[in-house]
């Protein structure tokens, strides 16, 4: 099988796609294909990185791989992921600093309901509730003005500073970049004041907000 | 230009039925002219609830495709007469039968002739749910104090405002104050705390309630009955008065007393 030839894996740094071999470019692209189709939606939305092991990807070659991503409903980050780097990657053309981008910030003036999805690049700012149920998911932090009770993932594309901050944390997962935290079975006490998640180590911790 | 609300909780089995046929009958006894229609298409039982099953002859199906008018399907409450009629829904057909296009004008002929029209909306966001919202112009949610209930409900108000009906009211239905009490059940404020929307009603669990449905006889128009006393408010608060919430532990001496006289107090 060409699976060995093009693999996508989910990794710290969000989706990579490893091509083992650059040499043998029309069936890494076939295999590409394959793989995509195979998935389905799966992985509609996300960013992926490229990783080469073997050869060199010219730029019109990463303009195909680029094309056949988009049309899956992805986008392709050129910068190859901070693992694992070859010279071939390094090579790749790395697009103009993101900066500017988490910098967005949206502010949503009302309560996300049960069923609700909310997808932003950048910064969400929320004056209202995050009922159960809900999710919000976003490139940089989460502010929520009221209570925090459903999903929320920031730093979605692999920011760990990113922060989650509530009036009242209290949710039912929490994902900052690549770490996941769940709610304990056990009922814990409500907490008193605002709190603010941020990851510390592997682990997402949660503290006290006090400015 | 009567008021068209639609009576809706997402999930299933937590009294929308109920709900409908006691506010219905409530505004009736109030002197409103009220029309119940039944959305459920395929599953309907607000006639059942009602008790007039065996006078159904035409149905909601045969008013929008034209094969009866619509004077001829609504069927007279046996109490109220005029005042009081169901639209009852097809049992035979799927759900899909009408649209949200027919609702809507349906709708604009029933506003014309009645204060009230009460939609009582099958369980589900689907088609069903769809049509039943198309023509209405206010939501009533119905949850009961469980979890799954609530976020259903939470997830009915989403949608709703996504349909343009902003600013639904609440009932908290089956609610048992000495498991609230407990800690055992949810609180009003429990639900408030995560729903937030106006509180239009609390009703109490009560067994007349399952009486009176298997006697097609709501429970609104029997005045000793708790749960029917919360329905009688709640058609009194759409009506614009100013009635506080009932105290649900105000007859707890009295109760004990009842279930030691009808020995379950052990």
């Amino acid at each position: 099988m060409n699976t060995q030839l093009c693999a996508i894996k989910g990794s710290r740094d969000g989706l990579v796609v490893t091509i083992s071999d650059a040499a043998r470019f029309a069936e890494v692209l076939t295999a590409l294909e394959e793989q995509l189709i195979a998935s389905e939606s799966f992985f509609q939305g996300s960013t992926v990185k490229l990783l080469v092991r073997q050869g060199t990807l010219s730029p019109s070659q990463l303009d195909q791989i680029e094309r056949i991503i988009t049309r899956y409903g992805m986008n392709l980050d050129r910068q190859p992921p901070s693992w694992g780097l070859t010279a071939a990657a390094r090579e790749a053309p790395v697009p103009a600093a993101r900066s500017e981008v988490e910098h967005n910030t949206l502010l949503v003036k009302r309560t996300i309901r049960s069923g609700q999805r909310l997808h932003y690049d950048g910064n969400v700012v929320v004056m209202g509730d995050v009922n159960p149920g809900a999710e919000v998911v976003c490139t940089g932090d989460i502010l929520v003005l009221g209570s925090l009770r459903g999903v929320a993932h920031a730093g979605a594309e692999g920011k760990t500073d990113a922060i989650v901050f509530a009036f009242r944390l209290e949710p039912t997962q929490l994902r900052i970049a690549h770490v996941i935290s769940r709610a304990p079975d056990e009922k814990l006490p409500q907490p008193q004041g605002p709190e603010i998640a941020r990851v510390v180590g592997d682990r997402i911790q949660l503290s006290v907000y006090n400015h | 230009m009567g008021k068209v609300i639609v009576i809706t909780s997402g999930k299933g089995g937590v009294g929308k039925t109920t709900t409908t046929a006691n506010i219905g009958t409530g505004l009736a006894a109030l002197g409103q002219k009220v029309c119940l229609v039944d959305t459920d298409i395929g599953l309907r039982n607000l006639d059942v609830v009602m008790g007039l099953e065996n006078r159904i002859v035409y149905d909601l199906l045969h008013v929008v495709e034209g094969q009866c008018r619509l004077r001829q399907a609504l069927i007279k409450d046996k109490q109220f007469g005029d005042r009081l009629v169901l639209l009852p829904a097809p049992q035979t057909r799927e759900k899909d039968a009408v649209t949200p296009e027919q609702m809507k004008e349906l709708m604009k002929e029933l506003r014309e002739e009645y204060d009230f029209v009460l939609l009582d909306s099958p369980a589900g966001i689907e088609h069903g749910f769809k049509n039943a919202v198309a023509g209405a112009d206010h939501a009533i949610v119905v949850t009961t104090p469980e979890i799954a209930a609530v976020r259903d409900a939470d997830r009915i108000i989403g949608l709703l405002e996504a349909a343009e009906l902003y600013d639904p009211q609440l009932i908290i239905n089956r609610v048992r104050p000495g498991m609230v009490r407990r800690g055992d059940m949810m609180s009003i404020g429990d639900i408030d705390d995560i729903l937030a929307i106006e509180i239009l009603g609390v009703v109490p669990d009560d067994q007349d309630i399952i009486v009176s449905t298997n006697r097609g006889e709501p429970v609104v128009t029997n005045p000793k009955s708790r749960a029917g006393q919360a329905y009688r408010n709640i058609a009194r608060r759409l009506l614009g008065e100013e009635v506080p919430l009932m105290n649900l532990e105000e007859r707890k001496v009295m109760h004990w007393f009842k279930r030691l006289l009808s020995g379950e107090a052990q």
